[in-house]
């Protein structure tokens, strides 16, 4: 097991709270966030809204119209652009959003009276303060009426108190900063149909409200009762409806520029009371979510598993999953399908179906990982692998012409559909996929020369046509690389001389590396084996062969050294080496084994060989073995070589 | 007699196919055929990390060891490392029968990758692994096998 499961295993159980939050929930004034603050403006719109509801409810074509704009302003990728907000500001700094300003007699000034309130916070922050001039707002901007300022997070709590203070004739609100808040300022159109931006406010405002930043719950239960999703005529017609969540999903995406904090923002998704008896309508959420932790279908309508299937190979990393309420619940092999399809859940219909010691051990392999097996006497392969990615990443020609000569062989391979790590994206595979020589997809011969360069020149040219990248730091990042190296006999002599071959190494290297790809930072993960002799280059050596495989980024954890499944006890005094540890050859089984051996053996002072015996007369049972032996010392049987000197 | 570059491209990629076709099945359901994979002795058998003595011992570990395995190749690739590999029974061979027969006489680098599911249920995580392998001629034909693993090294990656 994996020191880091526990803790992570628990916290599941305190999300359950999360997940059965119903309603907006306000957060208090010492509290963290106030997602529900674009509710509020949203109430102060409903004049408006009610024009357009009308609207809506007569014309639902419009509607539909808005929401395939959404899916293709989206698509297209280009209009979604210049909503994306940046969501993390400088340093540590915290945002705090001011509304009012707009409202403000310093609204006249030339600047919208930026300036006048930004010295009045200021002045206000110092004034019951012992910073003094420390109390700097750090940095500020304007979005829709929200004034958005940056400070030190130890000046957030002076700052959120100063909510309600009076400036030029209005009165202050200062709350937390939602990254969802600048979009809901989008003008309402002058035109009496909805348009597309009006649409994405709206939605971005219920996304807000129904969104809890603490818990990283998304709250999407009930939404037919939902006020104003019901103004906005979304269940007027099917069509609408059917375009409503994959539009919803969409907003959702546009409010954040990388799929890390995507992800990392939502752990819990409610879609309870619903209606739902298929997945037709929110199947995209699990494009939207593919690293859900916890998920709550209750109160719905899904009647087996069938109606489900579409989520059978989503949600790899789901722990906690609900559907009471459900008719599927009562299905004799619900559980067990359940099981089946989510690896790592752990809790179904709020009972606890696995421990996380049994998902550990879904992932725990037969051959326990060992340190990278690493011969290289003379630092050989060492002083090659440092060199090699940092001419690679920086000076691709220096390297050929230091240790590639006219013999030398690169080829590349693609595995497009490798195992990857489910907190990124793919990135796609243009800038490689014509020149992958992988063997299972290239069949005719003429594919297979061309794909195979010999000799540098032919290598320059076709590293000349692969994207830059760069590979972390190998003494900064360790843990990040796996490399193996050992010696290998029968190399082409390159003098001629030798008619049995030269020796060389076999190096291996497993990592990561990320690429600059049109502007944007893609990760990729590659295994690279190279094979290097003697030879004229540079340190006497020369690569007889480069052979790099290409593949998602599926991260380090893979090779990470398992830990010990139990904390270890001092070393038994009689144990034998690498007794109950883990190790080629041993089983699982045996390791356990011999880790109770070692337990009974310290409570009852029994050498290894009799409290073996103990527990194999026991089917292996702890209590039972320490009962019988109490017993048996009672009786006086045992004889005195059972126990330790 | 140097074999042309199209011969060379066939027999090593002809070889490298024909051994990630066999191999992995025999890991999965023909346990008792895996040392036949091996020359004797082998150079370095590494896997995660475990150096493993030969192929008989790679041979007891799936067989004593392992669950039922799934193995998936997704993708593999493969380069001539020495065109003349001193292969012992060359002298001994009949003088070349052709050419095809000389540019038998070469050791491969071959590079796989994939994923693995260790037990029987097809439910269970699929672990991406990657793989190296340097094949070396066998020209005494063996269990029917014309290249045999001098060095592998299987590492799970994800």
């Amino acid at each position: 097991m994996k020191s880091g499961k526990g803790p992570k295993g628990r916290s599941s159980t305190a999300d359950r709270g999360g997940i059965r939050k119903r309603g907006p929930t306000r957060i208090d004034r010492d509290g963290d966030l106030d997602m529900d603050g674009g509710a509020g403006r949203g109430r102060g719109k409903r004049g408006r809204d009610s024009g357009a509801r009308a609207q809506a409810g007569g014309r639902p074509q419009v509607w539909d119209k808005t929401l395939n704009a959404i899916h293709e302003a989206i698509t297209t990728n280009k209009d979604s652009q210049a909503n994306i907000r940046q969501s993390k500001s400088g340093g540590n700094l915290e945002q705090l959003s001011v509304r009012g300003l707009k409202q403000s007699r310093a609204a006249s000034h030339r600047d919208g009276g930026v300036e006048s309130l930004l010295g009045f916070l200021e002045r206000r922050l110092a004034a019951d303060s012992k910073h003094g001039t420390r109390a700097k707002i750090s940095k500020s901007r304007v979005e829709g009426d929200v004034f958005v300022v940056s400070v030190r997070p130890e000046l957030v709590d002076k700052l959120l108190k100063l909510s309600g203070v009076q400036f030029a004739g209005v009165a202050l609100t200062i709350e937390p900063y939602s990254q969802l808040d600048g979009m809901i300022d989008q003008p309402m159109p002058n035109g009496t149909t909805p348009s597309t931006a009006d649409t994405k406010s709206k939605m971005t405002a219920i996304l807000g409200r129904r969104y809890y930043q603490p818990t990283k719950l998304l709250n999407l239960s009930t939404l037919r009762n939902d006020p104003d999703l019901i103004s906005m005529g979304i269940f007027g017609t099917a069509s609408t409806e059917s375009k409503f969540f994959p539009a919803l999903m969409k907003v959702w995406d546009m409010n954040f520029n990388s799929s890390t904090t995507k992800q990392e923002a939502v752990e819990s998704v409610s879609l309870a009371d619903n209606q739902l008896a298929t997945l037709t309508a929110v199947t995209t959420l699990a494009q939207t979510f593919p690293d859900l932790k916890n998920l709550d279908l209750s109160n719905n309508n899904f009647k087996d598993s069938q109606s489900l299937i579409g989520w059978r190979w989503k949600f790899r990393n789901l722990e906690f999953l609900d559907l009471t309420g459900n008719p599927i619940s009562a299905d004799p092999t619900f559980k067990d399908t359940m099981l089946k399809w989510y690896p790592k859940l752990r809790f179904l219909n709020n009972a606890e179906v696995r421990t996380a010691e049994e998902v550990a051990a879904l992932k725990r392999t037969p051959i326990p990982n060992q340190p990278p097996y690493f011969q290289d006497d003379s630092q050989i392969a060492e002083n090659f692998v440092k060199a090699f990615f940092a001419g690679y990443d920086n000076d691709r020609n220096s390297l050929l012409n230091g240790v590639y000569d006219s013999h030398s062989r690169f080829s590349l391979s693609v595995n497009p559909t490798a195992p990857r790590d489910q907190q990124t994206e793919t990135a796609g595979w243009d800038a490689y996929i014509k020149k992958s020589r992988n063997l299972l997809k290239i069949n005719y011969l003429p594919a297979r020369m061309s794909r195979s360069c010999v000799g540098a020149e032919r290598i320059r040219d076709m590293w000349k046509s692969l994207p830059s990248t760069r590979h972390p730091d190998i003494a900064a990042h360790p843990e990040e690389w796996l490399i193996e190296c050992h010696p290998i006999p029968g190399l082409p002599d390159p003098s001629g001389q030798s008619e049995t071959g030269v020796g060389g190494l076999l190096v291996m290297v497993h990592g990561k590396f990320e690429e600059l790809n049109a502007g944007k930072v893609e990760l990729r993960s590659f295994d690279r084996t190279f094979i290097i002799g003697p030879g004229g280059g540079v340190g006497g050596i020369r690569v007889i062969s480069d052979i790099l495989c290409l593949r998602a980024y599926g991260g380090h954890e893979a090779w990470a050294l398992e830990t010990q499944p139990i904390p270890q006890q001092a070393a038994h005094p009689a144990a034998p080496e690498g007794y109950g540890m883990p190790g080629p050859g041993k089983s699982d089984q045996q390791v356990q084994q011999e880790q109770l051996v070692m337990q009974i053996s310290g409570k009852t002072k029994m050498t290894l060989q009799y409290s073996e015996m103990a527990l194999s007369g026991n089917g292996w049972n702890v209590d039972a073995a320490l009962k019988n032996f109490e017993e048996l010392k009672a009786q006086g049987t045992l004889p005195p070589e059972a126990f330790l000197p | 007699m140097a074999a042309s570059d199209d011969t060379l491209t066939k027999v090593s990629t002809d070889a490298a196919t024909d051994f990630v076709k066999s191999f992995y099945p025999a890991l999965q359901s023909n346990r008792p055929a895996i040392a036949a994979y091996y020359t004797q002795p082998t150079t370095t058998i590494l896997f995660n990390g475990n150096a493993v003595a030969d192929g008989n011992a790679v041979q007891d570990i799936f067989i004593n060891q392992m669950p039922p395995t799934h193995y998936e190749v997704q993708s593999y690739d493969c380069q001539i490392i020495n065109q003349a590999y001193p292969t012992p029974a060359t002298a001994a061979t009949p003088s070349a029968k052709s050419s095809k027969a000389a540019a038998k006489n070469m050791s491969i680098l071959v590079i796989v990758s994939g994923f693995v599911r260790f037990g029987p249920s097809k439910d269970l995580p699929q672990r991406g692994f990657s793989e190296t392998f340097v094949l070396v001629p066998n020209p005494a034909n063996t269990a029917g096998k014309e290249w045999l693993i001098q060095s592998q090294n299987f590492r799970l990656v994800v």
